[in-house]
């Protein structure tokens, strides 16, 4: 392996401010401003506009020579002003880049300037609301941007007004530390503490009914969704539909269902519509749970929402794959008591047909995957269920309970298998690995398809971004029927490179040819 | 009367930045050249990314981002740039600075990552571009550049490309001064051929200087400011050649560190994108007496003038007699499909948004050849001069923006009624959803352009666009089958009422969708809405 200590050769990460881009743009009626130099939001825009085949606006205070001097006050003021003229949002995310941060700007406080200024107040029906995040590009990748974000969207829409603002998570810590914290949890453990919970609640209010797993307060009986990693808009619209028929009521953050995947209508409106209605978010305190997906990094909304609120959280991989869409199926039914409808009893038994179908094709078959360490965890799942060997398992961003959870699950279903699990990588020492475990197969976005073209292995395109085909945002993985697509294309790829069935040659003729040879027989035939 | 307001509505600020092309002769009250407005989401980027595209074509060099890893991530190979030989520019390198390195400098992780790459790679030259963050916290690039460079005897150039420190224009300049470090001195006697040049031109913005017959030594030339997107300079060398001149390097497409070192041995420089590489062909011309001009491969009159104005300035007979055959041979050998499609498309309006005004003006005749008029036109970084000759090349009514943001764009193409749009990436989308065909111009494209053969791909993605049945189908944009009863309301195209004869769905969000439409003032305001465009 090229052994580099120092520099990074093409990155398998983007820096925070792209997550908390995605995270914004999934909220209805907001514009996003970055505080700092022009070229990240322009940046920014070229990424997801590649990807997502849509306009995308995402505003900048420009900063110059002269606001790294003296302070970007003027630019951030100015900025917002321009935004609000122009595109009118309900909502507006300031998030920080790394030059805002090291000049020093406190955004907080020129936010509550500017309110004064222009006389906003902070009644959220009539007013704009201004929501600072922290999200320097030096910190951990996109997917702490990503958690960040929505931890002060949440925060910001469900603040007692009472209580001064709380104060926000302190800089230095990381977010993927925040599992040492907690003890390395198995699923039946998980379940089991819930269970614990569960009596202990009961017990508490003796007169409660026992129909209801959790005691409702005065709850609007819904249920908030919340990811720690960005998904495709057309994983939000399945997941909304599994809601639309279990739940009932949902509360999904951040829906980039319609904003990152507009259909081409009659007017081109300033900012997509689409997105989580404001009033809802302002009611995530009174739903019955926060369902989290995602369990290697610690999502910090729904702890949010527990601790402040009372809002009993829990998390679960994100749903790709059959055992982890069905522990998403399970937690469901956990919470809300409500049955399983019967059109996905008959997709997971559609998934399990073509899981069997395909059984031998896929039996051994030598993997390696890369993205985001959550997406990662439940696609590893996916392939050790179908009988795939992920020989190598790695992530860009540095996650220190990466490996533990990785390494669990595979002693979970498949114990004699032994992977390389390596995080905060790069490309090129994504190269050397793959070099060494000689994969059949590759999955993860289209950045790899540089490894994938030298070894001559076939790519899978999962994740962000994918710019070298179309229907990035149509990209299906989560759910019994992402699964059955996700099947289907790796399935289907290793047919293809394998040439399983192979094509017969047809045997080629003379006379065919062209060369004016005749058919001996032509003039008897005639 | 010079009508400055009302063109489109838009930010009191912005307004100076739009005009409208008036009668001949009068002078063009366009705002240019500044910083871009806070908040106004200009489609510019930064100084580094100015820096990048400019020297991201060379070939064979490690371009190592001494920054967080957001600067190196996105740009990684974005340009498009074709490379004959090695594609070490295609691989991004970075120092990944974190908030440890912000606290305690970088300089340590710099040095050590370039020996590292120094070591891994052997390139002949690693350019390091500093970002924002390096200026803020004072890294001394310079210092650790030297080092390194004594240490690998290697050139280690610094390129002092800070986003925040001024705009684009800036990053170009910083890249210039970069390659002037990689240009070596050439042998004493061609200095002394070139004193007599010097001595000939008193002004230092002459074009031309006329010489006596070259000796039997071939003619050289350079290209500045061809970045070979796509391959586009490959069809541009032959013709040169074929002429009987030898390209000794095209700054920086398909160029490696050791090429561009010969760059100082050429008689004439021919300077194609004149807002990045003026800046270099003027330096060439004070230090080594090389004079430049600006010329245009795009197009079948521009690159007509570039072949004849080289055989011109080389005052050979021989010379300018290939150019005519070559002319001749080449533009009757693409002119029956430029007259097919000119055919089809002559009349259609086109707007152009390019980064640089050498471009847009080349796309003026471009269109002209194709039959097509321009009625949009805007570049992101033009300067006073690049627009006075814009606004004597289009015609009446023609609108001329400056650094244009999104809304901006939108409206312009639904009042303009264009239906081209040539611009980048970030435009194309707007376009699509206004209805409005696209060419894509910039460093994603994957089709040559330049040369004659770029010319026919050119028409041919223009014909493409604008001729595909989609747009038909995308006049229509709803689909409203005629109701059975007559009691049940017709539904206005594009207006979502709550009197909707649709499903009514169980799902909440799609309920909260529909109610917001009466209130316009959170999806559009009023008099802001784009209208539907009549394409």
């Amino acid at each position: 392996m090229t052994k580099r200590n120092y520099a990074t050769v093409n990155p398998c990460v983007m820096c925070q401010p792209m997550g908390s881009a995605l995270a914004f743009k999934g909220i209805e009626n907001t514009m996003i401003l970055y505080h700092g130099s022009q070229g990240c939001s322009t940046y920014m825009r070229l990424h997801l506009a590649h990807h997502f085949r849509e306009p995308v606006d995402i505003a900048s205070s420009s900063l110059s020579e002269k606001g790294a001097v003296y302070g970007g006050r003027e630019n951030l003021k100015k900025g917002l002003r321009n935004v609000i003229n122009r595109y009118r949002p309900k909502v507006i995310g300031v998030a920080t880049t790394c030059l805002a941060e090291t000049i020093g700007d406190d955004v907080p406080a020129i936010i509550r300037e500017f309110k004064e200024e222009e006389g906003i107040g902070d009644n959220p029906e009539k007013d704009i609301i201004i929501i600072p995040v922290s999200t320097p590009s030096y910190g951990e990748s996109h997917v702490s941007g990503y958690i960040k974000s929505l931890d002060a969207i949440v925060r910001k829409f469900t603040e007692k007004p009472e209580s001064p603002e709380k104060p926000k998570i302190p800089e230095d810590t990381e977010i993927m530390d925040y599992m040492e914290n907690m003890e390395i949890m198995g699923y039946t453990d998980i379940l089991e503490k819930e269970k614990a919970r569960e009596s202990m609640g009961n017990a508490k209010s003796p007169g409660m009914k026992k129909e209801a797993p959790y005691p409702i307060k005065t709850s609007n009986g819904k249920l908030n969704i919340i990811p720690v990693e960005s998904v495709s808009p057309a994983d939000v619209r399945e997941m909304k539909e599994i809601l639309a028929q279990t739940a009932g009521g949902y509360i999904f953050l951040p829906d980039i269902s319609d904003t990152f995947d507009a259909p081409l209508r009659d007017h081109l409106p300033k900012i997509a519509p689409g997105g989580t209605p404001l009033s809802e978010i302002a009611d995530m305190p009174d739903s019955r749970a926060s369902l989290g997906l995602g369990v290697v990094s610690t999502n910090l909304a729904v702890k949010y929402l527990e601790t402040s609120h009372g809002v009993p959280g829990h998390n679960v991989p994100i749903p790709i794959g059959l055992s982890n869409t069905d522990l998403f199926f399970m937690e469901l039914v956990r919470i809300l008591g409500c049955p399983i409808p019967e059109k996905y009893q008959k997709e997971r038994g559609r998934l399990l047909d073509a899981m069997v179908d395909v059984h031998k094709y896929l039996y051994g078959v030598k993997a390696a995957v890369y993205g985001d360490p959550d997406t990662v965890f439940s696609l590893t799942t996916f392939m050790l269920e179908l009988g795939m060997n992920p020989v190598l398992v790695t992530t860009g961003s540095k996650s220190r309970n990466f490996e533990k959870r990785i390494k669990q699950i595979f002693e979970e279903i498949r114990p004699e298998l032994e992977p390389v699990v390596l995080d905060g990588i790069d490309f090129d020492s994504l190269k050397d690995a793959v070099k060494e475990c000689s994969p059949e197969i590759l999955i993860g976005n289209s950045n790899g398809r540089y490894i994938a073209r030298a070894l001559d292995i076939p790519l899978v395109r999962v994740g962000l971004p994918i710019h070298d085909r179309v229907g990035a945002q149509r990209i299906l993985t989560v759910g019994y029927r992402g699964a059955l697509e996700l099947l289907d294309r790796i399935t289907n790829i290793i047919l293809e490179a394998t040439d399983t069935f192979t094509a017969p040659v047809q045997p080629e003729s003379e006379i065919y040819a062209g060369n004016g040879a005749e058919n001996e027989y032509a003039e008897e035939l005639q | 009367m010079i009508e400055k307001t009302g063109i489109v509505d838009t930010l009191e600020e912005r307004q100076p930045y739009i005009t409208r092309k008036q009668e001949k002769g009068q002078e063009i009250p366009l705002a240019c050249d500044n910083n871009s407005l806070a908040g106004a989401i200009s489609q510019r980027a930064c100084v580094y990314s100015g820096a990048r595209v400019v020297l991201n074509p060379v070939t064979d060099a490690v371009h190592l981002v001494h920054g967080p890893i957001g600067c190196a991530g996105y740009t990684w190979d974005i340009r498009g740039a074709k490379s004959s030989g090695v594609e070490t520019n295609r691989s991004s390198f970075s120092t990944d600075m974190k908030e440890i390195d912000v606290v305690f400098g970088g300089e340590k992780k710099l040095s050590n990552a370039i020996d590292e790459l120094a070591g891994i790679y052997r390139p002949p030259v690693i350019f390091v571009y500093s970002t924002c963050i390096v200026g803020i916290i004072g890294d001394d690039l310079e210092a650790v550049c030297k080092t390194a460079s004594k240490k690998h005897n290697i050139p280690v150039i610094p390129v002092k490309s800070e986003g925040f420190k001024g705009n684009k224009s800036d990053g170009y300049k910083a890249a210039c001064n970069a390659l002037k470090q990689l240009i070596k001195r050439p042998e004493k006697k061609t200095v002394e051929k070139k004193s007599e040049i010097r001595s000939e031109s008193k002004k230092p913005d002459i074009k031309h200087s006329k010489i006596e017959k070259m000796e039997i030594k071939k003619p050289k030339i350079n290209i500045l400011g061809d970045f070979n997107v796509a391959g586009d300079v490959w069809l541009v060398k032959p013709l040169f050649e074929k002429m009987g001149i030898e390209v000794i390097v095209s700054m920086t497409g398909d160029s490696t560190a050791e090429s561009i070192s010969r760059a100082a041995e050429a008689d004439l420089n021919l300077v194609q994108c004149s807002g990045s590489m003026t800046y270099l062909a003027k330096w060439m011309q004070q230090e080594y007496g090389i004079p430049y001009q600006t010329v245009s491969f795009f197009g079948i009159e521009d690159i007509s003038i570039a072949l004849r104005e080289t055989a011109e300035y080389f005052g050979s007979e021989e010379m300018k007699k290939k150019a005519e055959k070559i002319l001749e041979a080449e533009t009757n050998r693409i002119m029956p499909e430029i007259s097919r499609v000119r055919e089809s498309i002559k009349g259609k309006k086109a707007a152009i948004y390019m980064g640089g005004p050498a471009k847009a003006l080349t796309l003026i005749k471009g269109f002209a050849e194709l039959g097509m008029e321009v009625v949009i036109i805007g570049t992101q970084t033009g300067k006073k001069e690049d627009y006075e000759q814009i606004s004597y090349s289009v015609r009446d009514g023609t609108v001329i923006v400056d650094d244009a943001n999104p809304l901006e764009l939108a409206d312009l193409l639904v009042k303009q009624k264009a239906d081209l749009m040539v611009a980048g990436v970030k435009e194309r989308f707007i376009a699509y959803k206004l209805g409005v065909a696209f060419c894509d111009f910039n460093h994603d494209r994957v089709v040559e352009f330049e040369g004659f053969d770029g010319f026919v791909n050119f028409a041919k993605e223009v014909d493409a666009s604008i001729n595909s049945p989609v747009w038909k189908a995308v006049r229509q944009r709803t689909l409203n089958p005629e109701p059975l009863e007559p009691k049940k309301t017709m539904v206005e195209s594009g207006q979502e009422k709550a009197t909707i004869k649709e499903e009514v769905s169980e799902k909440p969000y799609s309920k909260k969708c529909k109610g917001l439409a009466p209130k316009p003032e959170f999806l559009h305001s009023g008099q802001d809405a784009v209208v539907e465009s009549e394409v």
